[in-house]
């Protein structure tokens, strides 16, 4: 009888708990959005600000789809955690920009819609980026635009000391260590630690691979080979043995690098097609005074240079991916396609856009685009390798060497060790 | 035996609210408890065992999206342990550097609280404002300031000692030399943390009776013998708070050692466990193992955590 009593009064708890349970749901189910809004996560780094050609091109989507669009710019740094957060909360975006060297990742491990039925006709894409979406057969994403890496150099300080655009490593050297020696208290070239794809050129430049498939599907790196070790000698030791980059530079990742430019710091960088519109846009007294050279060959010709960029690929599983996949499209074709070339510096990724460029006459432009279309690389088109980067093999190997944690003979051997521990490991 | 009594048939009918009261009281904490428990259990509870739940299972970004995954017993952790990257950095890193801050934060903490013991109120008030700005800096913007004090071109460090002759003038990356980085994360964390423990202990202080310091002073102690045979006794379970709270801060430092150059890339030597455990799991894409290296952090703040909480309850029992 006494129980029965009690029991009136603990419904008081059962109470308290239901609310706080409903209290802290609340918190959970808040990311729901609705279906009349498009979420678009679009990438920033080194390119000029974005918020104005987005505001037109949301302008035009909403007049002809009735759909409003939410822009959001995440930094490229933060990208693959942010992504991976959102798989795993549910709060992924409908479109989302993907550099090349992470779409084969998030498209085999089934995050993103298939969108082979919706593209006419491939062959307009850049070809190389085009593979880099897809996974057996299936199209995850549409080459959106291509970025190359070449050298900007202070035109204003080159014509000072006579110097001319070098041809050859060697030229490259000399011209720095002159300029160094001149410019006492300016960087003649940074050699930045955390920015893998400004060592890359350097190995394959040398003669060496960062990876090639064997025909037994094994994959194999020849970063330690004496021609890779040749590569990575030569832009390590314009740090080490020449004095031309500074300590502080191990530290730098490719936004340092545009900075050191853009506060008149650094004499030439390798820079990306992106950065001389921003390093202008944040340093309006440089105008005029930048120029781009391709990066020369080891003896003649040029160094192949990492060739990046970004495919648009649509989110599988949100509902919205027939809107997503009209968003895509409108920035991929015709109008918006090319105006974003010219506003950010990068390359539209189709092939009759980029031919376009190759005999564009701006001095910073054409460069760029004689890299990309000669001599430019990019890198295994495999899901494993977004581990590589993410493990940071070619940073840990570059800053060991330039720390003097390891000798070229060192880090080069772990480097390609684990590269290939990796890439055959699978995913 | 108070559950017997309510039971005597006799009175039945008259006893019976007394005893709901009764009931009632000894529920009512419980109730009153009810929410903030609901809360942890939801915050906290759920994702621990989430965490030891991925942590047996091979748990990737495919099985993220899918949300299928394999039970692997032990492998994760079995992985982990015979991982000599283990032994020789991360848990070097997490425990020695853990030591050491929390000596540190202590001490120095305990050394600033008998100093403000010792101030008129209102230059206490001015002192324990200022020290107050230290703890309310957020760790991100606290990192961000140190590494630009210590930046390795431009920083005031570097330029002073390249002004006095210590360095050499190219500098010197102290970022990559896991001494100084470690050197410069402690002075972060202590800066942080002395704090809470300086305002803690003067609390302690505050309550030790007068009179017993006097007694020493009659019997001849000195400063230090006051403080180690007077002050310290008496604020032992003070002590044993503010070293176990830095302890689990200390061990489970992440901002302040992920935001530093090379505190962020696999395969560094500078990460400590957790920070190991994000960039396993968000970086690389390897929820299990990242989850392993999380429950290990855990299990071992755990032991720690008795450890110290078993000391703290012996003190008591003596007296």
């Amino acid at each position: 009888m006494a129980r029965r009593r009690a029991h009136k009064y603990v419904p008081l708890p059962a109470a308290t708990l239901a609310l706080a349970l409903a209290a802290t749901a609340c918190g959970g189910g808040g990311g729901d959005t609705s279906a009349d809004s498009l979420q678009v996560w679009i990438m920033e780094g080194t390119n000029p600000d974005a918020t104005a050609f987005f505001d037109a091109v949301n302008d035009t989507f909403t007049g002809q789809a009735g759909i409003d669009v939410d822009v959001e710019f995440v930094p490229w740094a933060d990208a693959q955690d942010k992504i991976s957060t959102a798989i795993a909360g549910g709060t992924t975006p409908d479109v989302i920009e993907l550099g090349t060297t992470f779409t084969p990742e998030f498209a085999d491990a089934g995050a993103l819609h298939d969108l082979s039925g919706y593209i006419d006709d491939p062959s307009r894409f850049q070809q190389e980026m085009y593979e880099m979406g897809v996974i057996d057969d299936a199209a995850y994403g549409v080459p959106w635009y291509a970025s190359i890496r070449s050298i900007i150099y202070r035109r204003d300080i080159f014509a000072e000391h006579g110097q001319e655009e070098p041809q050859n490593w060697d030229e490259l050297r000399r011209t720095a260590l002159d300029l160094a020696e001149a410019e006492e208290g300016m960087i003649a070239f940074p050699v930045p630690g955390s920015a893998q794809y400004s060592v890359m050129p350097w190995i394959w430049g040398g003669g060496g691979e960062v990876a090639v498939q064997e025909d037994d599907g094994t994959w194999t790196s020849t970063v330690n080979s004496a021609e890779g070790r040749a590569g990575v000698e030569f832009f390590t030791g314009l740090a080490l043995e020449d004095g031309l980059s500074t300590t502080g530079a191990v530290n730098w990742n490719e936004i340092d690098v545009m900075e050191s430019l853009a506060d008149e710091q650094a004499i030439m960088a390798i820079s990306n097609s992106s950065n001389p519109k921003a390093i202008i846009e944040s340093n309006p007294d440089l105008e005029d005074k930048l120029g781009v050279f391709v990066l020369p060959g080891q003896e003649s010709g040029y160094t192949d240079s990492f060739a990046g960029g970004s495919l648009l690929s649509v989110f599988e599983g949100t509902g919205n991916e027939e809107a997503g996949w009209q968003y895509v499209d409108l920035l991929t074709s015709g109008e918006y396609f090319e105006r974003w070339g010219q506003e950010s510096g990068f390359f539209p990724a189709g092939v009759a856009e980029i031919e376009a460029y190759a005999d564009s006459e701006d001095p910073l432009v054409r460069p760029f685009a004689t890299q990309l279309l000669e001599a430019g690389r990019s890198t295994p088109a495999v899901p494993a390798w977004s581990r590589v980067e993410a493990e940071g093999v070619i940073v840990g190997m570059h800053q060991d060497i330039l720390n003097g944690n390891a000798t070229v003979e060192e880090a080069t051997d772990s480097a390609a060790e684990a590269i290939e521990r990796i890439l055959n490991e699978g995913s | 035996m108070p559950l017997t009594a309510p039971v005597r048939p006799t009175e039945g009918g008259r006893r019976a609210p007394v005893l709901g009261m009764r009931r009632r009281r000894a529920l009512l904490p419980w109730a009153l408890l009810v929410p903030p428990l609901g809360v942890i259990g939801l915050l906290l509870l759920f994702p621990i065992l989430r965490i030891g739940w991925l942590s047996f299972r091979d748990f990737k970004l495919r099985n993220l999206v899918s949300g299928e995954s394999d039970f692997i017993g032990l492998d994760n952790y079995a992985m982990l342990l015979t991982d000599p990257y283990l032994w020789r950095v991360v848990l070097v890193n997490t425990v020695v550097f853990a030591a050491v801050a929390v000596l540190t934060t202590v001490v120095l903490g305990t050394l600033v609280a008998l100093l403000l013991a010792n101030l008129k109120p209102v230059t206490r008030v001015v002192v324990v404002s200022c020290i107050m700005v230290a703890w309310a800096m957020p760790a991100v913007s606290g990192t961000y300031v140190w590494i630009w004090i210590f930046d390795v071109d431009q920083g005031i460090v570097a330029q002073s000692l390249k002004a006095l002759g210590v360095i050499e003038p190219a500098g010197y990356n102290w970022f990559a030399d896991r001494f100084w980085f470690y050197a410069i994360v402690t002075l972060n964390i202590v800066h942080s943390g002395f704090p809470f423990v300086a305002v803690t202990v003067l609390a302690g202080l505050l309550t030790v009776p007068g009179e017993l310091h006097e007694a020493a002073r009659i019997d001849g102690a000195g400063a230090w013998k006051r403080f180690w045979h007077v002050t310290f006794p008496t604020l032992r379970p003070v002590f044993a708070v503010v070293t176990v709270l830095s302890t689990i801060w200390d061990f489970k430092v992440f901002a302040q050692i992920y935001l530093m150059p090379g505190g962020d890339v696999g395969g560094s030597q500078m990460l400590n466990l957790g920070v190991w455990a994000y960039v396993r799991s968000f970086g690389q894409n390897d929820f299990g193992t990242g989850s392993a290296i999380a429950a290990m952090l855990t299990l071992l703040l755990l032991g720690v955590t008795v450890l110290y909480l078993r000391a703290m309850f012996r003190e008591d029992e003596l007296r």
